[in-house]
């Protein structure tokens, strides 16, 4: 577990090639980590029958409407994974 | 697919249970549920073989038949056709 609740974290640009559970709409973007969920399997491996998944800390990361969309007062909550996120 | 916008909300009925319009979707969520407990796949399997569906398959299905495809999808894959 890298990060606290309070942090400010950024969601690695990528485009993987299967499956996984980082939205495109949050990719690039910098939110803040307002909850440590525990440790869980990585849907990313899990996905393609990995014989050993890894297991990382899961984080809800909040952002504002308006850095994803350009508009919105509200904040959208996201559950990311550990190797989804990069320190700003 | 998967992750696009403009579909609307996912139907959640009353204290987070699953809604259903129509009886075959019962079935459709009860056969997903014993698959996955006897280990066929596992939920981000399910999740994968949604997202791998034929693009037009995909944006001209229902939340359940999307569920429906990738079971069959999956059935097919591990050889249980």
């Amino acid at each position: 577990m890298t990060y606290q609740p309070g942090a400010v974290v950024r969601v690695r640009n990528t485009d993987p090639d299967h499956h996984t559970r980082m939205p495109r709409y949050v990719r690039g973007h910098t939110g803040e980590v307002v909850a440590v969920l525990g440790s869980w399997v990585l849907p990313d491996d899990n996905a393609r029958g990995v014989a050993q998944p890894r297991v990382e800390a899961c984080y809800a990361v909040r952002f504002a409407a308006a850095d994803l969309w350009g508009s919105g007062t509200h904040t959208v909550t996201v559950d990311l994974w550990e190797s989804y996120l990069d320190q700003p | 697919m998967g992750g696009q916008t403009g579909f609307g909300p996912v139907p959640v009925g009353e204290n987070g249970e699953p809604a259903f319009a129509a009886d075959w979707e019962a079935r459709v969520y009860a056969l997903a549920a014993v698959l996955r407990r006897r280990g066929l796949f596992n939920s981000d399997e399910l999740r994968d073989a949604i997202e791998r569906l034929p693009p037009g398959q995909y944006l001209g299905a229902s939340y359940y038949e999307r569920w429906l495809g990738a079971i069959e999808t999956l059935v097919d894959e591990k050889g249980l056709a």
